[in-house]
């Protein structure tokens, strides 16, 4: 390798930004496809292509970092600040949805029965499963920190340990969430209740699921001994994302499911 | 100000009075005599080659280190050979079949047959 005076990463011309653009393409307009011509042959191909160009990716950058060690202490920087912001607009996405159910549930219409839950929707109980889950969470966060402080300590089967202990929790919360849908008693058609509802606690659960495919890709990091006691910002990024998932479920937890019903 | 020796950062860290009389958590640090010197590498038994230390599979990281350093000039997605290439090969030509797919697809779309 020539000889390089600063610590910055100069990237290797990659084909995965123009791969990524026409998967985009091909999904968009596999989408239209399918809605006109009920063909999903171009969708499937299109989400194909995204999940090629996410893995070859992803596994760039960890050979970027963990194998070429591109990946210094101010590229590390550079990392946390774009980790900052991505969850910094994942917060604002979650408060347009949260922006919708206040604007609903605070000053309800008249064709709800100027009252929240509306008329005829029988809500889920609080303090059942919803309950559960809260506690499901909130003990995954207990075990992701200690993941950590397992890694920091280079305390390896404790960290693999502890990383499954949280993505089972994390499967665990997923497969609640799904037999809570299946048993729910009104639907996503049922009036602005069942929209806010079933698209906000929706995309919540598609980011646990997001984060436990993120913890899961950690821990095969971890088996693979890729996580140093000083270096592994990838376990980190997925962590913060963790406790936003959670965050994001306790004002779920209190706004939708407790004040809510 | 108090000073305790924290067990995380292996460093010494400010703390409160309590603390610094009865510390938690303090791990045996530097052993206080010298180890005993080692003029040659001690023949590694098979049998006891660590199985504690090889938790889960043994450490590849150093070989892939080696592997992905080699200056070659090989962009980072191909550094691993025929794998990498294969992959690549596959994902680039349904980017290039695809893209001229979609767009035979939205020029039907734009143009119904006008009965």
């Amino acid at each position: 390798m020539t000889h390089q005076a600063h610590a910055y990463h100069m990237v290797d011309p990659s084909p995965w930004p123009l791969t990524g653009a026409v998967a985009a393409l091909l999904m968009t307009s596999g989408l239209a496809v399918w809605f006109h011509f009920h063909s999903t042959v171009l969708m499937t191909l299109g989400t194909v292509l995204v999940l090629l160009t996410m893995y070859q990716w992803w596994r760039d950058i960890v050979r970027e970092g963990t194998f070429q060690g591109h990946h210094t202490p101010p590229v590390q920087k550079g990392l946390r600040y774009g980790m900052i912001l991505f969850i910094t607009s994942e917060v604002f996405f979650f408060l347009g949805f949260f922006w919708a159910f206040y604007h609903s549930s605070l000053a309800p219409t008249p064709e709800l029965g100027g009252c929240w839950p509306p008329t005829g929707i029988i809500t889920l109980d609080p303090f059942e499963v919803p309950l559960l889950n809260t506690a499901v969470l909130l003990a995954s966060g207990v075990t992701v920190t200690w993941a950590h402080h397992s890694i920091m300590e280079g305390e390896r089967k404790q960290a693999i340990h502890s990383l499954t202990l949280t993505i089972l929790l994390g499967f665990y919360f997923t497969f609640l969430q799904a037999m809570e849908y299946y048993e729910a008693p009104f639907t996503i058609a049922d009036g602005v209740y069942g929209s806010t509802f079933f698209v906000a606690t929706g995309f919540h659960g598609l980011h646990v699921i997001i984060g436990s495919t993120f913890l899961a890709v950690c821990l095969l990091r971890q088996i693979r001994y890729h996580f140093t006691s000083e270096h592994h910002f990838g376990f980190e990024a997925a962590a913060w994302y963790w406790h936003f998932v959670d965050v994001v479920w306790l004002f779920l937890y209190i706004s939708i499911y407790w004040w809510g019903s | 100000m108090y000073y305790k020796f924290s067990g995380f950062t292996q460093k010494l860290t400010g703390s409160g009075l309590a603390s610094v009389y009865s510390p938690q958590g303090l791990r045996p640090g530097v052993p206080a005599e010298a180890p005993a010197m080692v003029f040659a590498t001690p023949t590694k038994l098979v049998s006891g080659a660590g199985t504690a230390l090889e938790y889960m599979g043994a450490n590849q990281v150093p070989d892939l280190q080696r592997l992905f350093q080699i200056a070659d000039g090989t962009p980072v997605h191909l550094k691993r050979g025929v794998p990498d290439r294969l992959l690549y090969r596959t994902t680039m030509a349904l980017t290039v079949g695809g893209a001229l797919y979609c767009l035979v697809a939205l020029y039907i779309a734009a143009n119904p047959s006008k009965k």
